[in-house]
């Protein structure tokens, strides 16, 4: 059986139940749940429009080298998992759950940039290079590679740590094994991404890469320490300090990859720029966008855990001051479980909502301000697009 | 031709009880001094001397058994004119230019978040042999000198034993994961101190901060070398999850995980820091096949101590591979004379009382004595095919090397 039919058959099994983290492991870092409540069209429209543009559907990208390769037999693998509690069973589903919402947005990105930044003006010295739609062929690799490297952390992110084990989550047995899949299949998506680098030819390249990935594993760190806390109460952080820690864990990977695809297409230095403001700024108001849902959707499901370390939280707490904050959260709590729904109440009565969105916004325009210098053509309208799908909030 | 000159070969070092290296011979560092060690060498090598001495009147175009042994007069003569501790320790030798290698690894890993970055510099703490390396070292500047004489290591080669040592550590420390080991070089694991999740957070960094090493190089044919190591590395592992019903599949099966967990590593980097000599592609398939085969004797031999170490030093046998549920070299050897053990290995020794009954079968056997001598021809070859370069201290110290895989005993 292949990966894509497994896939396919892992959303009729639903076994695992509800995932038993506050953090889905898509959720906190990809899934695009739609623009708003009232246009879930948008977003998709935007992303159909973009596919377009470079040529071909941008899904499962990263899964194309687990499709092919039998040797690894991951598929034989995963299986093995189905009925287990084991979060890389909902990292699996989550590739076809979303797939309609197209996860593989980095990708998308990385080609849309590469048309719109178009060849050097200095002399064409990639001549040797195939271009297709506007974009070289070494380009469309990287857009890979960086899929791949995203996948493989979304995918390590989701090891849990044998002795925080309870009873309900299983035979450990089935946890030890989901741990090893999970670490085989990250390794194995990470070499892969490496060969292709190495395929690449360019020095340069691969050490931006390599640094993003550096920044990927710092980001996702501070994700799980935070998560890890006891009661999930925000860590003390200042909103600076989780720009600093969102930008590892989102802006890096996305800023350095459309980077590196213009030095592949060996733009100078102040385009290379421009496109690594744009992909920061990009994937930062993407993140806020993600942040805000809870509290923007009209219909808000009660069984919704908050993420406490998300922007408006964070924000909410700068406002208030961390005692208040704290009390807030004691308030919210009845016999020591913690009631959501109050709590994003109190939260939304505050500053911390507002100010997220103009924190989203703030960066859209920055990223808007980094494109102005790329040519006016199809590509750039759709990485316009983007950042107006991503910072609406009507 | 050549296949019946390795039978020669094979036929004066295969009895058992006078293998080359004996027990207390070549490799030995201490007080035995490099003369035993070259007469013990060259002791082995006179009798296959005079065997081959008749080939060659048969065989007038057994080119590589005549350079054979005019290469090896020189190991003897070498060692004696060049007299002086520092030439008698290959580890001596090459810890010479791998002064301050912690310390550089250390700054390689340099981030702000202090916990992560504890954690990755856990095993960079000075106490390991740093075996990888020395090889990497002493195999760059036996290329320079061949080359063209020249006495320098050159920086990228230096951060090419660097870069080994990690790749090697990340991947240890996601090994001990995926065993769920709780120590290792006499301390505690790093998924039992941090916990899985953060553990495999460490591997990675540890990674990606030898590919930004690699990358600085600048060198694009270093890159892909060392990057097959990566993949390598990853599809060993996976090997070692499946694993094969045929008998006959099942040793190739074996000596391909072999080649992939442990040899690439060894193989590549030697590759890598002959590419950055030397240009002469010859030379470079010299340090590859070098590498990769006393990666793999390494390897064989780990897997014999897996059995013997312990009941002769602990008095309690360990087992380590049989209780993961793996059929290492003894083992299989093993099952060629019991056939009962075939269907533990295909359980994978999972029934209670298993691990301890293969032990069993395999100490009866001749298991460890097959996987010794496997590992023999493999440091041979490796002799066979470093012994084609030009004398140097660091070529003879690559040669005793090989030896002193073979004679460790943990």
């Amino acid at each position: 059986m292949s990966l894509r039919q497994l896939l396919k058959r892992l959303t009729y099994f639903g076994a695992s139940g509800p995932p038993r983290r506050p953090l889905d492991t898509i959720s906190s870092v990809v899934s695009w749940r739609g623009q708003s409540s009232r246009s879930p069209a948008h977003w998709n429209q935007v992303v159909s429009e973009a596919e377009k543009i470079v040529g071909y559907p941008t899904s499962f990208m990263s899964l194309r080298c687990l499709l092919s390769d039998e040797l690894s037999n991951i598929a034989l693998q995963v299986r093995k998992l189905v009925g287990t509690r084991h979060p890389l069973l909902t990292t699996a589903r989550g590739f076809v759950h979303d797939s309609q919402n197209n996860l593989q947005l980095r990708g998308l990105v990385v080609l849309l940039i590469s048309k719109a930044a178009g060849p050097s003006r200095v002399k064409a010295s990639c001549q040797n290079y195939d271009m297709v739609s506007g974009i070289y062929s070494c380009q469309r690799s990287l857009a890979e590679i960086t899929e791949l490297i995203h996948t493989a952390l979304l995918v390590h992110r989701g090891i849990v740590n044998i002795n925080e084990l309870q009873s309900s989550d299983g035979p450990l047995k089935d946890m030890q094994f989901g741990n090893k899949i999970a670490i085989l299949s990250g390794d194995f998506l990470l070499a892969n991404a490496c060969n292709g680098l190495a395929l690449l030819q360019n020095t340069k390249v691969v050490e931006l890469l390599a640094s993003a990935l550096m920044d990927l594993v710092q980001g996702v760190y501070h994700e799980n320490s935070t998560s890890a806390k006891e009661n999930c109460i925000t860590d003390d952080i200042g909103i600076s300090t989780w720009k600093e820690q969102t930008f590892l864990s989102h802006g890096a990977l996305l800023a350095k990859s459309c980077q590196a695809a213009m030095e592949l297409a060996k733009h100078d230095a102040e385009v290379q720029d421009m496109a690594f403001q744009y992909g920061k700024h990009m994937a930062m108001s993407h993140k806020i966008n993600s942040d805000l849902q809870p509290f923007i959707k009209e219909k808000t499901s009660d069984s919704l855990t908050l993420n406490l370390n998300s922007a408006p939280v964070v924000l909410h707490q700068e406002f208030l001051g961390r005692d208040l904050w704290i009390k807030q959260i004691g308030e919210a709590q009845e016999k020591g479980k913690l009631d959501y729904a109050k709590l994003r109440e109190t939260i939304k009565a505050g500053k911390g909502v507002t100010s997220a969105i103009d924190l989203c916004r703030y960066h859209g325009n920055k990223a808007l301000e980094a494109l102005e210098s790329f040519p006016p053509s199809e590509a750039r309208t759709a990485l316009e697009n983007i950042v107006f799908a991503v910072t609406r909030f009507s | 031709m050549a296949s019946c000159c390795r039978r020669w070969l094979r036929g004066c070092s295969w009895r058992p009880a006078a293998p080359s290296p004996g027990p207390g011979s070549p490799g030995c560092t201490g007080p035995c001094g490099p003369r035993a060690a070259a007469a013990a060498v060259a002791g082995a090598q006179m009798s296959c001397f005079n065997l081959v001495k008749s080939l060659r009147s048969a065989f007038p175009n057994m080119y590589s058994i005549s350079r054979f042994h005019h290469t090896t007069p020189a190991v003897c003569c070498y060692s004696k004119t060049r007299s002086g501790e520092k030439y008698t320790d290959p580890f001596k030798l090459g810890w010479r230019d791998l002064k301050g290698l912690y310390e550089d690894i250390r700054k390689e890993l340099f981030i702000s978040t202090t916990e992560l970055k504890e954690m990755s510099e856990y095993y960079f703490d000075g106490k390991g042999k740093a075996f990888r390396p020395i090889i990497v070292v002493l195999m760059a500047r036996a290329c320079n000198i061949h080359h063209n004489n020249s006495r320098d290591v050159q920086a990228s080669q230096r951060t090419i034993a660097l870069i080994a040592e990690m790749i090697h550590t990340a991947s240890l420390v996601h090994d001990d994961v995926i065993d769920d080991a709780s120590s290792r070089r006499g301390k505690h694991t790093v998924n039992k101190i941090w916990g899985e999740k953060k553990a495999v957070l460490a591997g990675d960094l540890i990674l990606s901060a030898a590919s930004i090493a690699l990358a600085r190089i600048g060198n694009t044919t270093v890159i892909s070398i060392l990057t097959q190591v990566i993949e390598d590395l990853v599809r060993g592992e996976f090997l070692q999850l499946g694993s094969k019903e045929n008998e006959n599949e099942r040793f190739a099966h074996y000596l391909e995980k072999t080649f992939k967990k442990t040899a690439s590593l060894i193989a590549n980097s030697c590759k890598a820091v002959s590419v950055l000599g030397c240009p002469d592609p010859a030379v470079h398939e010299i340090a590859y096949q070098y590498g990769k085969n006393v990666g793999i004797a390494f390897q064989l031999i780990d897997d014999v101590l897996d059995f013997t170490s312990c009941s002769n030093q602990m008095g309690k046998p360990t087992s380590a591979d049989l209780k993961l549920g793996l059929a290492t070299g003894p083992v299989l050897f093993a099952c060629q004379q019991f056939p009962e053990m075939n269907a533990m290995i295909m359980r994978r020794f999972s029934l209670p009382g298993d691990v301890d009954r293969a032990r069993q079968y395999v100490l009866q056997s001749n298991g460890v004595q097959q996987t010794t001598y496997l590992a023999q021809r493999y440091c041979h070859e490796a002799i066979r095919e470093i012994s084609k370069l030009r004398p140097s201290p660091e070529r003879d110290a690559l040669i005793q090397l090989s030896e002193i895989v073979l004679t460790r005993d943990k």
